[in-house]
């Protein structure tokens, strides 16, 4: 060997073992160095007797799975393929290794990376949701990213189709329309390996991420986006934020579980309310009822945070034609719940003609927008 | 002896003419069909020979060689049944060859002698005109509505030679005429559905083909069976074209004689491709396609249907026939259907937006069964959502089928007198001078080209349908204005894998 691996490399290719779990790889990692720990793991070193770590070996089952994946994936093969892909490994111990990472009941002894490390330095809030989201849920998400990265907060996502992806493209949105204002960044937080795209409808945003942002994963490159990782990444998510905001919902789901694990780790949780009957917002709606405190918009958010709110939000110039005095009330049906024409029709008791017309002038100056036959109000409401 | 006696088979859904030849020579005592008959038709041997002597008819024990011709055509089924045996009994001189000249004769016999209705006595009847057919009573309203000359039944083969030599035929009980006009469900039933309603008034004055899309128990079985009633009486041509088809597929006919309500055809998801267009290993039946012509063919759970069968409906619902050949024979049946079909859009069901439970890769796959080409056939694509209580519950239904078919009869009386045909059918090339556009028109049509919402394709469909739309309108509207495209937008609910994608 020319050049002797760094601690890196052994503290990425443990990550990769077989059946390592967060629990197991800190406790290997808190008592020796990952050189060390890894020489343990594979079997070619003995562990101290009576420490924990020799305990964790006395499973002769995993023991075999360990020597047998330390064989296959070897400390010089892992790191190769992290150097290829540009993916920065930290592990518990480093300086540079988040504290909120480390200090965690369930740490995150070694995180793969790529992008900007230096995002976890400054603010961080999460905003996440579910994947079956409302327009109205959309555009709150892209909203609150864009406002957030304005603030200078930075804002943690899982880039899960829906919300989590609509928080991260508000910050893009402003980064496209001003660099100079878009103070805060993105911060993606994914189950699998950083070379596993997943969703893959994601792609552009998820290079954007790693490129622009920073994308973080507790899994090697490789790793499948396998359901059990899933929890662990929204506990992540939960861990390295300050506050979690919840836009939408179903009574179960992934953004609850983000929801409860910031709950027990005494991170504030704050949900955007939405209307009763709407089954995206049931979840939401719960955490409200549950004392949560609201979010209306970012300004709430950035109150929690002790932050500035009084210029949260860049000026929008509303370049949207306001709408003809004959269209608000087809506009004001949408914006309250999601409509078909012959809702519109009905309600308003005109004929489907004026109705279509109303909704196409509507969607054509952009206030509002269809999906499969149904009209929501999008962007920010007529003022 | 020789006799040569009219009568017809049945290939898809037009008739041939037959000359059944009959020998009665010389030779060792038997009996022989030849001219390539099928397996039930070689069976007639049996069949005539215990009708004959169960009628207490003299049976001929010497050589009978009987011969269908033309030789080189299949003839199948039983109807050539009441020929031979008519023609045995000719040629042994039972009877004289002057009782059967211009008669021909058509129908099964039963091992007692009587005579039984065949499937087909429509196409059959209509292709031997310059003959007087004689078929079983239960036919005769069938063979007396397609035929030009006279026609006689018998009860039995007995009655037949009864009737033959004293050249008095039984009277025909007519049957008690009642009205075709069973009972058709209306459209007053449908509470709610604004925009349903209104696609299908669009599809029944345009010819369009509707795509209904809606979660489960949203009523899309229950508006599409309303359509019949929407839709005016077939004309005659079309009228006798579907009576052969479904006399061929032996299907129940009105008591006219003739079908004159456009049929309704809703065959399930596990049908067949031959079950669907038509074909069958030995006798050519029509199929769903087929019987659906004049009518509508409604295919309920569309994605649940087998993709081949889907691809195999594209070229009847371009051509109006659908052609089925096997490597025997080939034949042409008429195929000219509205086409109405209704699926989910996705696993779930779905509903408003948060609603549906599917993860875009089930959806996708459940969407990918319908393949592009199918889904640009049809002209409209209406979202039905569920009624609500309010609608549901509200004293009084809609406006009933009667008022809506008035508005449908005049708007295709404006296409036709217009285009010469329905506004489903203008050839691109006339649009412009068949469906002109105003200025705004023609600008939100741009519009949508240009964000790609709309293929060109999509853009002769809009705007067909938007004439459609304009010909419903009280008074008779020249040019097409936005109102109207703004509308036909409406009904091309995005169903796809491309066109969701781009609305995330």
């Amino acid at each position: 060997m020319s050049t002797p691996l760094p601690h890196e490399a052994y503290a990425a290719a443990l990550a990769g073992l077989p059946r390592m779990t967060p629990l197991r790889l800190s406790v290997l990692l808190r008592h020796l160095a990952p050189d060390e720990a890894f020489a343990v793991a594979s079997g070619r070193d003995s562990a101290v007797a009576g420490s924990m770590v020799s305990k964790l070996l006395g499973d002769a089952e995993l023991r075999g799975m360990w020597a047998a994946g330390s064989r296959s994936g070897s400390p010089e093969a892992v790191w190769q393929r992290c150097e290829q892909l540009g993916i920065a490994v930290s592990f518990a111990g480093q300086a540079h290794h988040p504290v909120a990472a480390t200090t965690d009941p369930l740490p995150a002894s070694v995180l793969f990376s790529r992008g900007d490390r230096g995002l976890l330095e400054g603010r961080r809030v999460a905003v996440v949701g579910t994947r079956n989201a409302t327009m109205a849920g959309r555009s709150m998400a892209r909203e609150l990213g864009r406002g957030l990265a304005y603030s200078g907060v930075n804002v943690v996502s899982g880039l899960a189709r829906g919300i989590d992806a609509q928080a991260h493209r508000g910050v893009f949105v402003l980064c496209d329309e001003s660099p100079a204002a878009a103070r805060g960044g993105a911060i993606g937080v994914v189950a699998s390996g950083l070379d596993r795209v997943y969703p893959r409808e994601n792609r552009d945003l998820w290079e954007r991420v790693a490129t622009e942002g920073l994308l973080l994963s507790e899994s090697p490159p490789g790793a499948e986006p396998f359901a059990y990782r899933f929890p662990l990444r929204n506990r992540l998510v939960a861990g390295l934020s300050e506050i979690v905001v919840v836009v939408e919902s179903r009574e179960r789901g992934g953004s609850l579980i983000t929801a409860t694990l910031a709950a027990e780790r005494d991170i504030p949780v704050m949900a955007v309310p939405g209307i009763a009957s709407n089954r995206a917002a049931l979840g939401t709606n719960g955490l409200l009822r549950d004392g949560m405190p609201p979010v209306l918009d970012v300004a709430d958010v950035l109150l929690a945070l002790s932050l500035d709110h009084t210029r949260c939000t860049p000026a929008v110039y509303e370049h949207r034609a306001p709408p003809r005095p004959s269209d608000l009330a087809t506009y004001r049906a949408c914006r309250e719940q999601p409509q078909t024409i012959g809702d519109i029709a009905q309600h308003h008791d005109v004929n489907l003609l004026m109705a279509a017309m109303s909704l196409a002038r509507l969607e054509q100056t952009g206030w509002i927008a269809q999906v499969d036959g149904w009209y929501e109000a999008v962007g920010s409401p007529m003022r | 002896m020789i006799a040569a006696i009219a009568s017809a088979t049945l290939l898809g859904a037009t008739g041939h003419p037959v000359t059944v030849e009959v020998h009665v020579g010389n030779g060792l005592p038997g009996f022989q069909i030849v001219g390539l008959p099928d397996e039930a038709c070689r069976e007639a041997r049996d069949r005539v020979r215990a009708a004959v002597l169960s009628s207490e008819l003299v049976w001929p024990n010497r050589r009978i060689t009987v011969n269908l011709a033309p030789s080189s055509m299949r003839k199948g089924g039983s109807g050539l049944d009441l020929a031979i045996a008519v023609g045995v009994l000719v040629a042994s001189d039972a009877l004289g060859t002057r009782c059967v000249e211009g008669l021909s004769f058509i129908g099964e016999l039963g091992l007692d002698g009587s005579l039984r209705s065949v499937p087909g006595v429509a196409p059959m009847v209509a292709c031997l005109s310059d003959h007087e057919a004689v078929v079983a009573p239960s036919s005769w309203n069938v063979a007396a509505a397609v035929a030009s000359k006279p026609v006689h039944i018998a009860d039995s083969l007995a009655q037949l030679v009864t009737a033959l030599r004293d050249g008095m035929w039984p009277d025909v009980r007519v049957p008690i005429l009642v009205a075709d006009d069973p009972f058709q469900p209306d459209l007053a039933d449908v509470r709610g559905q604004p925009e349903a309603r209104a696609a299908l008034e669009i599809a029944a004055a345009g010819g369009h083909h509707l795509l209904f899309v809606g979660p489960p128990g949203s009523g899309k079985t229950m508006l599409a069976q309303r359509m019949i009633g929407l839709l005016p009486p077939l004309d005659r041509a079309t009228a006798l074209e579907a009576t052969m088809v479904h006399s061929a597929a032996g299907g129940r006919l009105p008591p006219s004689g003739i079908i004159s309500i456009p049929p309704f055809r809703a065959p399930h998801h596990s049908s067949s491709m031959v079950s669907l267009v038509g074909g069958g290993s030995h006798n050519l039946r029509p199929g769903e396609i087929s019987l659906a012509h004049g009518g509508v063919l409604f295919l309920d759970e569309l994605g649940e249907f087998a993709s081949s069968v889907l691809d195999s409906l594209r070229q009847p619902l371009e051509e109006g026939v659908i052609r089925v050949a096997r490597a025997t024979w080939h034949a042409t049946m008429p195929a000219r259907f509205l086409f109405i079909a209704a699926t989910n859009p996705c696993p779930c069901g779905g509903g408003p937006p948060g609603a549906c439970e599917c993860d875009s890769t089930a959806t996708q796959r459940y969407l990918r069964r319908l393949s592009r080409p199918l889904l640009d056939r049809f002209d409209l694509r209406v979202g039905v959502k569920r009624t609500s209580a309010d609608d549901l519950m509200r004293p009084g239904g809609g406006e009933p089928s009667a008022v809506v078919r008035e508005r449908v009869t005049l708007a295709r009386e404006r296409s036709m007198r217009r285009n010469g045909v329905l506004n489903a059918a203008i050839e691109p090339a006339l649009l412009d001078a068949c469906a002109p556009l105003t200025d705004a028109a023609h600008n939100m049509l741009r519009v949508e080209l240009e964000a790609s919402r709309l293929t060109g394709r999509g853009y002769h469909r809009v705007r067909r349908v938007a004439r459609t739309i304009a010909d419903l309108a009280t008074d008779d509207v020249a040019v097409v204005d936005e109102s109207h495209v703004a509308l036909a937008l409406q009904f091309r609910v995005p169903l796809g894998i491309d066109t969701r994608r781009e609305a995330a």
